[in-house]
């Protein structure tokens, strides 16, 4: 168990800052200068992005697909809640019963989510003809992250296949589509960025879609 | 024995005649022009496919290679494959093979307008035009524009504007709108002033405007003269247009962009307006100075603000039973969601039309009209820009208007065209002019 622990915390060491070296990698690509005076306020903009702008009453694209809309929160939801059982795990410290239940339920609609969200991306035509190995190897193996941290949650003989799965879940992450972890926020603040300097984002008024 | 001159090779023919390094100079290109929030956006995409609906193409066709997401993704497939970092591409990089070419033409060209809707509606907030730009730009490296956009670069290249004026005839339109304008409003005072050094602006039109519409012209002297205006027309530069923007050439955008400055420099005027025209404003006051690496010690304005403005100020005053017939108004995606002129034409419609009703959905949200993206040079894309013109269409037809605006030249042209090809019955007109129609003599 300890040996794995180590794994584990070696795997996120090794994540973390093959993450670090792909956003310097892309960094070096370099930022074109905004010589252009700002007409808005890029600070407003990155605030919006990564906030309002977020919600599905601000973006169409959110609001016609609702159901996946709310399917990625909650999926994205119960992988946070896997990583706290993890690092608890990891850690030894035993979790107040309130919050291991309320992490299991987490954890339950996260798995459910993302089983829907699979059968989604195997089963829509669209879907399928974007995606990629890569699409259904990131979810198939944050599935089986959330259904062995759920497992281990309720009995501890889950704890090794868990932290097995925990070990290429973190390794995968710089290397797949995982990564969008980090380039989400640097995506985001970037469009935020821009249409904020140009005085487009915040919108003023409804846009009434 | 006469020459006999050389026919133009198509775009076909040009991609058939490539020789095989080129393609590999192609992931050059590529490795090139990325820039760290392009690669951020590459890196991003989780191919959701919640995309899929903001592009017009795809709401018409309901082709999957109208999805946004997979046109980002044939550049996110060269990038991941064959790019091993900045200005470098990976070691024995195959290229763009012949059949990519064709695929990127036709998806980047031919199935996208530059709208950026999709990116307002991106998961990740990838600047998908901004990467389809690149995409197009690596295109345009190969010698690979499409024929009739590239027929457009060519005249606005040689002749200093996209209609190839000549400056004679520039100057002789000028100066007949001129007597037209003094006989229509029986004011010798009012003009269509050429060079006048020291003006507080400098005056920048679509050169559809002198070829084609010269009311939108004489619209905004009508309103410059009664604000009371300092105002001129340049004789050597006037085009407020930027093809090069649309196919990422940034080199050749930056030398056309350079040509107004020059203008400006010439005169003695810190100020540069631009007509009614969405590329034309997000390349002259966006893009133009990265383009050309200037911190800008002079402004640059869309003639929005500057009606806007007077109309706050009380120089100029509207009378909206002019225009008594109902009124919707087409926001032009690169004056609007890519540019944040967002509420000035709304403000002078309120004040110059009896009734003016909204599209839904509007401002930033809003449909591409279809001609944007350098579509209406586009003759090998017409019968789809037409058919994808259909959400658009529908979106008036809802609003139930007699009279769509829209402050954008291209746009009007394709209005106009969607006008005819879905029977809509409604007149086609530029904000400017349905202001000029309502314009008050000055007071006292």
């Amino acid at each position: 168990m300890n040996l794995l622990r180590w794994a584990v915390l070696t795997a996120g060491v090794i994540s973390l800052a093959v993450l670090i070296l792909r956003a310097r990698w892309a960094a070096a690509f370099g930022r074109p200068e905004s010589y252009a005076p700002a007409r808005g306020s890029a600070r407003r903009g990155i605030i919006y992005a990564l906030g309002r702008g977020l919600l599905p009453w601000e973006k169409e694209s959110a609001r016609l697909h609702l159901a996946t809309y709310v399917a990625g929160i909650l999926y994205h939801a119960g992988l946070f809640g896997a990583f706290a059982i993890l690092s608890a795990q990891a850690a030894d410290i035993a979790m107040p019963r309130p919050v291991a239940f309320l992490l299991r339920i987490d954890l339950a609609l996260g798995l459910f989510s993302g089983i829907g969200l699979l059968i989604k991306r195997a089963a829509r035509s669209l879907s399928r003809f974007l995606s990629r190995c890569d699409d259904y190897a990131a979810n198939l193996i944050v599935d089986l992250f959330l259904a062995f941290a759920l497992a281990a949650s309720l009995d501890a003989r889950a704890e090794v296949p868990f932290m097995a799965i925990s070990v290429i879940l973190l390794i995968y992450i710089p290397l797949g589509k995982i990564r969008h972890c980090l380039f989400f926020f640097r995506s985001r603040i970037g469009f935020g960025r821009l249409l904020g300097r140009r005085g487009v984002l915040p919108p003023g008024r409804a846009s009434a879609s | 024995m006469p020459e006999i001159p050389m026919r133009k090779r198509t775009w076909a023919e040009r991609l058939e005649d490539l020789p095989p390094r080129n393609f590999k100079a192609a992931i050059q290109t590529l490795a090139d022009i990325i820039d760290t929030p392009s690669a951020d956006g590459l890196e991003s995409c989780v191919r959701c496919g919640l995309c899929a609906e903001s592009c017009h193409y795809f709401l018409d066709d309901r082709d999957l290679r109208s999805v946004p997401a997979y046109k980002l993704n044939l550049i996110i497939r060269i990038f991941r494959r064959q790019i091993a970092g900045a200005g470098r591409p990976r070691r024995g990089a195959p290229g763009l093979s012949a059949a990519a070419i064709r695929e990127w033409a036709d998806a980047l060209y031919g199935r996208c307008t530059l709208c950026g809707r999709c990116m307002v509606n991106c998961t990740m907030g990838i600047r998908i035009p901004s990467i389809i730009r690149k995409g197009r730009a690596v295109l345009a490296s190969l010698g690979l524009v499409p024929d009739g956009l590239d027929s457009t670069l060519a005249t606005a290249r040689e002749t200093g504007n996209n209609m190839g004026i000549t400056r004679e005839d520039w100057m002789e339109t000028a100066a007949w709108l001129e007597e037209d304008l003094r006989t229509e409003t029986s004011d010798l005072r009012i003009r269509m002033p050429m060079d006048a050094a020291g003006a507080d602006f400098l005056y920048a039109v679509n050169p559809r405007e002198p070829k084609f519409y010269p009311l939108t012209l004489t619209a905004a002297a009508k309103l410059f003269h009664a604000a009371g205006r300092s105002w001129t027309l340049s004789s050597h530069a006037f085009d407020v247009t930027n093809y090069a923007y649309f196919v990422g050439d940034d080199a050749l955008a930056a030398r056309f962009a350079s040509r107004l400055r020059e203008a400006m420099d010439a005169l003695n005027i810190k100020t540069l307006v631009l007509s009614e025209c969405g590329h034309g404003f997000a390349s002259n006051r966006w893009e133009a100075a990265s383009w050309l690496a200037e911190k800008l010690d002079r402004e640059v304005k869309s003639v929005l603000e500057i009606v806007a403005e007077d109309l706050r100020a009380g120089r100029i005053r509207l009378d909206p039973d002019r225009n008594p017939k109902t009124v919707t108004l087409h926001d032009p995606c690169q004056l609007v969601r890519m540019g944040g002129i967002i509420e000035e034409q709304r403000e002078i419609l309120r004040h110059c039309v009896r009734r003016f009703v909204e599209m839904t959905p509007n401002r930033k949200d809003n449909y591409c009209c279809g001609g944007g993206g350098g579509q209406l040079s586009m003759s090998e894309f017409a019968a789809r820009r037409k058919s994808a013109g259909r959400i658009k269409a529908a979106q008036i037809a809802r609003t139930e208007a007699q009279v769509v605006a829209s402050p954008c030249h291209n746009c009007l042209d394709q209005l106009a065209d969607i006008n005819k090809h879905y029977r809509l019955g409604v007149e086609i007109k530029s904000v400017l002019e349905l202001a000029a129609e309502a314009l008050l003599p000055p007071q006292g």
